[in-house]
Formats: structure tokens, C-alpha cells, sequence
């Protein structure tokens, strides 16, 4: 059989686009397809960089309230949410000249239009402005994303009750938002709004948000946001959410409890995005969890077929997605690969930030069994101090031998980007003393790595003597 | 600068009408002092129905309109509704509003001896823009709330041209042609319109939907807004007149590529044809 393309990509999220880079880096002819006029998927245009951009303005707003002796400060009634996600289109722009170029630069042919799976080798592209056609592929990715779930009880409008791709159209900050779920997006949307001083609700079945954190990060996280003025009622089963017809939303709990809000956003989890591929027609099939479900090596059950990023489920991170595209091409072209780290972190950019890699503390009992933890609060060390840091914690979690890292978790601002500390020294199997015998600078949150460290050796020795 | 297609009568009513447009001497109808207020309530975090109910009791007629419409089968289909207060609460605020806005902003606020059907027909073809600017804003997952009031007033500007032109004639005791009238309204709707949403002090997104809407991929705080709302228009001519936009010619739009509208999307969309038909009608108190 002949084909257009060695590799054909779908879809030009981070997974999309690290898959055709490195095809046509290995000399590979790649074609890329996108159904948005813009590059960028998901993560450039309703997700992480948006809200992002919002959080920025977020803390700000946080940081003048909490310092009102230094600026009078109060944000307007009416405060329109563009001069609140200003400097997005910049962003955006730069972002989307920058892959652009990166991909016409690789000489990676630029499709326009949404891809449907004819046969295993075989692609239909429909197009907004001219005929469909037809393109063959050796070998094909299928990085088509993740979208919102829409439970059935929540009548999702756009105009009253948001999900996750819509929620940052709103005009106007509103007075109050009900969020419901307790993962990464509500989490995340649940703090900034309430840093911006919306009053919000957070509604979750279970009894904690971000449950597959370390409890006493996600303790922290719900402190932090209570004290900012939040409500977080976990452990209610939400029946229904409607518009009220009075310019309100209102939900119901199977306990009888109603909240009213003005907005609601519906953030119940993502599912994969395979709504117009017909994947059936290539002899693939989803999950049960409406995933696509792939090997070690990101191939699909069809052998030509490999899939990358949120299409695949968990951890649906931009991060991962980028690094399981680049090995998706690798695999269905020949390269050798080694293993994909374990060590993958999760970044949550809520306020305050959270982040973890390895394993947490109740994951590394369950495996190891009496494990020594270190922890350091923020306000113990001289930087968390001088900016005022609260509910900030960096946790260590080492094996009953007291050496061994097994993981690290952290809350607080600068998580995200303090982790990767942590993540050095469980790639390079360092021992926990690491820490303690390099120098960090001073005043630095790093430094919590010390006193953690500090923590978990004198555990180590008071055992070592019992 | 004398414009050649058209007459010399057309010529200097045309200088007229700029010259009254770069002095801001336009004369503007008035803003209908409910319209204005319900404009001011729909955007008042603060407001609440019972402000609502009150506002819209304060005019005898617009009140009447706003329960005939309410009750109209479009909205509630065995006509139940007794009070206003009753009617925001089946039907909400927003959509109250929006029924008080087209109700009072209409076509009979303009004089316009010989236009009448022309501007009726402008104002009904407004009124369809906004209600599918709001479909459209839903498929693309932009805003909706704003898209109602950019698209009943995106053509504001022409029926205010044609009155400003018949007074100017009428002042200078001269007749304009079927085609004097018709060239001019298409040059100088833009413009007018700008100048109408200003005195209106209308929100900066109604403004520059209104300035863009022919152009507007460079409009700039209101890219979207606007492009949906020149795809709402077009909807709403193919509604309007199927026989001026056949549904194939609709769907070879270059906007609604620009809106990245796939034809399932499209088709989609189409299948609301009904539903706003009914809508519109029931708002315009048929
Ligand atoms: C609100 C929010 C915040 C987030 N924050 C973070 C964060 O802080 N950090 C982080 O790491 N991750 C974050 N994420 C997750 C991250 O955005 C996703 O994990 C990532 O975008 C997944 O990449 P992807 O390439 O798999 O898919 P996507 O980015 O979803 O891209 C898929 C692309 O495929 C296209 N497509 C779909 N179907 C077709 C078709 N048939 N034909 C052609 N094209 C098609 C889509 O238009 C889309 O452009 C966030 C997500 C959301 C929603």
C-alpha cells in the first residue's frame, strides 16, 4: 500500500505536537491534524494556560487585600473577566507562533479540519470552508484530547451553569459560584475565585478534595481556602442543579441541602474526546472508563495505531501528555525507549499551590509498612516567614530504614516549582542525608528540604537506639 | 466629496448627515427610559426580580406587552402566568429583560413615513440576530449572555439613518430616491449606529460590535462577540428570506468558517430554526 504520510497525528494539544516534532525529527513524513483554527489543543485555549493567566490576577488581588495598609485596595463590583485574564492574548499569540514556526519548521504538513477513521490506515478530513478528502498514514497517533463530563442531572447551559471549556466566557465576576467535584479543575477554579473574592461552594461525594494527595496537604488546602471565605462540603451527593429563573443556579443534595448561586461550574471529571473519529471503523474500541485503552508502548489494540495524552486517562496532565506523545512516535517508528519515569509529579496550581511526586504517606505504608516522615511547616522557616506564607507544608517520605526517598509532597506557594527538587533526588535514588549535606540559599523555601530532612534523621536515629 | 450613483439631492443630505455626525449633533431618538433602566438592572449585580417587576410595572404598556408575551405559548405553553413577579420567576430575570428590551427599543420608536415595513422588517431581522447569536455562542462555548443585546442592536444605526435622512430632506424640501435612500443607509448605518450606542452609553462590547460588524476580524475587546453576531445575521436572513439565503448559500458563509462551524454543527444549529421562529414572534407580541 502507499501512503501521504508516515505518521499522521490527530489533534495539536501538548501530546499532538510532541508526536509529530519528533517524527519529523527521525525524518519521518507527519502531518499533523487539528479541527480548531488554532494550534495549541486544550491546554493552550480552555485550560491550563487561561486559568493560569486568571490565577496570576488572582493572587495579586489576594496580595493587595492582605496587604491593605500598603494599597487601599477593592476589587470593582463589576469587574469584567477579561481585564482579569488580560494578558491572555499575548500569551496565546506568542504560544501559537511559537508552534507554528516549530512545526513548519520541521516540515510537519498542517491540516485544518476534523479527522474520522475510515479504516486502520485511513483518514477522512472534513473541512469548514472546502470539500473533505481523504489522506493514508503508515502509521497513526490519536492525541485528541479529553472534554467535560456532563452528568445528566446538571442541565449544562453555558449561560447559568458552566463546565471547564466555558466557564472563563463569563462577563462579569459573579457574587457566587457553586463548584461541583473535588479534582484537579475544581480545586483549581474553587480557590481562584474565591481569591477574587466570589463566594464559593465546593460540592464533592467524597470526603475530602484532591483525594489522591497526601491528607495532610489536602487538610491545608481546605484550610486555606475555608479561611479565605470558601465552603467545602464534602461527603454530599448532589441530586441536581438548575437555573431557577432568577438569575440564580440551584443545587440539590440527597440530604435535603440546597445551595443558591449565581453561576455554577460543572467539574465532574473529563472523558475522552473521540466523539467524531469513529474509532469503531479502525477496530478499536473504548474502555469501560470511556478511555482508549494502550499498552506499555502507547500502542492501541490495533497495531499501527498508538494514542497519547488525556485520550488515554490519567494523570491528564499537559506535562505527561507531551512526554507519552514523544514516545508514542518513538514506539510506532522503531526507536528504542526506555521506561517512562514513575516519578511523574502532579503540579495544582490552586491557591495555595499543591504538588507531589513518588508516593504518598498512607501509599508508602500500605507498601512498606512503618515509614519515617519529615515535615516542615512554612512558618518555620525564615522565607515562609517573610512572605507570609500560611498552610505551606513540604513532606518527606522515607523508607523504615530512614534513607531511602520514596516520596515528597508539598503545599504552598512555590510547590509547583520547588518539587522538582524532590524529583531529582528520587530520580538519582539519593538518600534522604542529601539533603542535609548540600546548602541551600538562604532565605529560601528550599530550605524546608533541609529541615524535613533534619526531621526524618533523628527518627532514624531515636529508632536506630530503641 | 460628491458621490457619483448618487442624485444631487442625496448629495447634500449626505454632506448633512456627516457633518452632523463628525459635530455629534446627531439627533438620536431617545432610549426609552425603561429600556435604559433595564439595561442598567440586567447588569446590576445588586439588582434582584422584585426591582425588576417594579421597573417594568412602572410602564402600563411595556407591562401589559411583557405578560402577553410571557404568556404567549413560546414561553408557557397553557398561559398561567398572572403577575409579572411570577413571570421572572418561571422565566427569569435575563430573559425578562430581554423581553422588556426588544418591547420597549422597537420599531415604533422611529417616524419614518414610508419606511414603515422596511424598518419593521430591519428590527425583526435584529431580533433573530440576537436570539441565534445566542445559539451560536453556546456551540462555540463563548459567552451568552452579551450576545442577546450586541444583536438587537447591531443594526440600530439604520433605522436612525433613514429617519435623519427623511428630516434632512424634508428640511431642505427635496425628495430622496428609492436608491438614494437605500445607498445611503448602507453607508452611513455604521457609523450612526457607533454614535446612537454612545449617546446610549452602551456597554464597550455593544459599541464595537456595532463599529465591526461588517469587518470583524478587526474588531478588538469584542473579536468574538462580533463574529458571532455576523454569523447570528446570517442565520437570521436565511430565517427571514430563505429565498435571499438559501440554507446551501448559508452554509458557504466565509463567518461561519471563520466560527470554525463544522455542517454537523451547522445542521445542528439549524435544527433551532422552530424554536426561535416561535421566540421571536412571542417577543414581538404576535
Ligand atoms: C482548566 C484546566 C486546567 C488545567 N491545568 C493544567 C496544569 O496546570 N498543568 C497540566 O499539566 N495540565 C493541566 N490541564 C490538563 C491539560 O490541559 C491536558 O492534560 C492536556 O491539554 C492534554 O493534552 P492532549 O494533547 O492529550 O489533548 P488536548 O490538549 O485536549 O488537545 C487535543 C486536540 O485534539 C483536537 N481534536 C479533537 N478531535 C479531533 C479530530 N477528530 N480531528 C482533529 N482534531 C481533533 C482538539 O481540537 C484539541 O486541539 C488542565 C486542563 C484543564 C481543562
Amino acid at each position: 500500500m502507499s501512503y501521504d504520510f508516515d505518521l499522521v497525528v490527530i489533534g495539536s494539544g501538548p501530546a499532538g505536537q510532541k508526536a509529530a516534532v519528533q517524527g519529523a525529527k527521525a525524518g519521518k513524513k507527519v502531518a499533523i491534524v487539528e479541527r480548531d483554527k488554532v494550534l495549541g489543543g486544550a491546554c493552550v485555549h480552555r485550560g491550563t494556560i487561561p486559568s493560569k493567566t486568571l490565577r496570576e490576577n488572582a493572587l495579586r488581588v489576594k496580595n493587595m487585600r492582605a496587604n491593605a495598609a500598603l494599597a487601599n485596595f477593592q476589587l470593582a463590583e463589576d469587574t469584567e473577566m477579561v481585564t482579569l485574564i488580560n494578558r491572555l492574548d499575548q500569551v496565546l499569540l506568542a504560544h501559537d507562533q511559537y508552534m507554528r514556526k516549530q512545526i513548519d519548521r520541521n516540515n510537519i504538513t498542517r491540516i485544518h479540519g476534523r479527522a474520522k477513521f475510515i479504516d486502520s490506515h485511513t483518514l477522512e478530513i472534513a473541512r469548514v470552508r472546502d470539500a473533505d478528502y481523504c489522506i493514508k498514514a503508515q502509521n497513526i497517533i490519536i492525541a485528541t484530547g479529553s472534554f467535560p463530563r456532563k452528568p445528566d442531572n446538571i442541565a449544562v447551559d453555558h449561560e447559568y451553569i458552566f463546565d471547564s471549556d466555558s466557564v472563563l466566557s463569563m462577563l462579569y465576576l459573579p457574587r457566587s459560584l457553586t463548584v461541583l467535584g473535588g479534582g484537579v479543575i475544581a480545586s483549581e477554579y474553587a480557590s481562584i475565585f474565591q481569591a477574587l473574592g466570589v463566594k464559593v461552594t465546593m460540592i464533592d461525594k467524597y470526603p475530602r478534595p484532591l483525594g489522591f494527595l497526601d491528607q495532610d496537604l489536602t487538610d491545608k488546602f481546605v484550610h486555606a481556602f475555608e479561611s479565605m471565605g470558601g465552603t467545602w462540603l464534602g461527603e454530599h451527593n448532589v441530586v441536581s442543579a438548575e437555573f431557577d429563573g432568577l438569575a440564580g443556579v440551584i443545587t440539590r443534595c440527597d440530604n435535603g441541602l440546597e445551595i443558591k448561586s449565581e453561576k455554577l461550574l460543572c467539574a465532574a471529571g473529563r472523558i475522552a474526546n473521540v466523539k467524531d473519529l469513529a474509532i469503531e471503523n479502525a477496530g478499536l474500541s473504548l474502555s469501560d472508563r470511556g478511555l482508549i485503552p494502550v499498552d506499555n508502548n502507547l500502542r492501541t489494540s490495533v497495531a499501527n495505531i498508538f494514542a497519547a495524552g488525556d485520550v488515554i486517562g490519567p494523570p491528564s496532565l499537559a506535562s505527561t501528555s507531551m512526554e507519552q506523545g514523544r514516545r508514542a512516535t518513538c514506539n510506532a517508528i522503531g526507536i528504542i525507549m526506555g521506561r517512562i519515569a514513575s516519578t511523574i509529579p502532579s503540579g495544582i496550581y490552586a491557591i495555595p499551590e499543591l504538588s507531589a511526586v513518588g508516593l504518598t504517606e498512607q501509599q508508602a505504608r500500605d507498601k512498606h509498612g512503618e515509614v519515617i516522615v519529615g515535615k516542615a511547616n512554612f512558618e518555620e522557616i525564615a522565607r515562609g516567614q517573610i512572605s507570609d506564607i500560611q498552610d505551606g507544608m513540604l513532606k518527606l517520605i522515607c523508607a523504615p530504614d530512614g534513607k531511602e526517598l520514596l516520596g515528597v509532597s508539598i503545599v504552598g506557594e512555590g510547590a509547583t516549582e520547588l518539587i522538582h527538587i524532590g524529583q531529582m533526588a528520587l530520580l538519582s535514588q539519593s538518600p534522604v542525608d542529601i539533603f542535609v549535606e548540600s546548602i541551600f540559599n538562604f532565605p529560601t523555601l528550599a530550605e524546608a528540604y533541609r529541615v524535613a530532612a533534619l526531621s526524618v534523621i533523628g527518627q532514624r536515629e531515636q529508632r536506630g537506639k530503641g | 466629496m460628491s458621490d457619483q450613483a448618487l442624485s444631487d439631492a442625496a448629495n447634500t443630505v449626505a454632506g448633512q448627515l456627516q457633518h452632523k455626525i463628525d459635530q455629534r449633533q446627531l439627533d438620536v431618538p431617545m432610549l426609552p427610559e425603561v429600556a435604559s433602566k433595564v439595561v442598567t438592572l440586567s447588569q446590576d449585580p445588586e439588582s434582584d426580580a422584585a426591582k425588576l417587576a417594579q421597573l417594568i410595572q412602572s410602564d402600563q404598556a411595556l407591562a401589559g406587552h411583557v405578560m402577553h408575551i410571557a404568556n404567549s405559548a413560546a414561553y408557557t405553553p397553557n398561559a398561567s402566568l398572572v403577575s409579572l413577579q411570577q413571570a421572572i420567576t418561571r422565566l427569569g430575570m435575563n430573559l425578562i429583560s430581554d423581553i422588556a428590551l426588544a418591547a420597549s427599543i422597537s420599531a415604533k420608536m422611529f417616524k419614518a413615513p414610508g419606511y414603515e415595513s422596511h424598518i419593521n422588517y430591519i428590527w425583526r431581522h435584529a431580533l433573530a440576530t440576537a436570539l441565534w447569536g445566542k445559539e451560536i455562542a453556546r456551540v462555540c462555548r463563548r459567552n451568552v449572555e452579551a450576545t442577546f443585546l450586541c444583536g438587537l442592536l447591531h443594526s440600530i444605526g439604520r433605522p436612525v439613518t433613514i429617519q435623519c435622512l427623511l428630516e434632512l430632506a424634508k428640511k431642505n424640501d427635496t425628495e430622496l430616491t428609492e436608491q438614494d435612500m437605500q445607498l445611503l443607509e448602507e453607508k452611513y448605518h455604521t457609523p450612526v449606529g457607533i454614535a446612537v450606542a454612545q449617546r446610549w452609553q452602551m456597554p464597550q462590547i455593544v459599541c464595537e460590535s456595532i463599529e465591526f460588524f461588517h469587518a470583524y476580524e478587526n474588531a478588538n475587546l469584542a473579536r468574538e462577540q462580533t463574529t458571532m453576531i455576523n454569523g447570528g445575521a446570517a442565520f437570521a436572513t436565511h430565517l427571514l428570506k430563505p429565498e435571499v439565503l438559501g440554507a446551501a448559500a448559508l452554509g458557504e458563509l466565509p463567518v461561519l468558517a471563520d466560527l470554525n462551524l463544522y455542517d454537523d454543527e451547522i445542521a445542528t444549529l439549524m435544527d433551532k430554526k422552530d424554536d426561535i421562529k416561535s421566540t421571536m414572534e412571542a417577543m414581538l407580541g404576535r
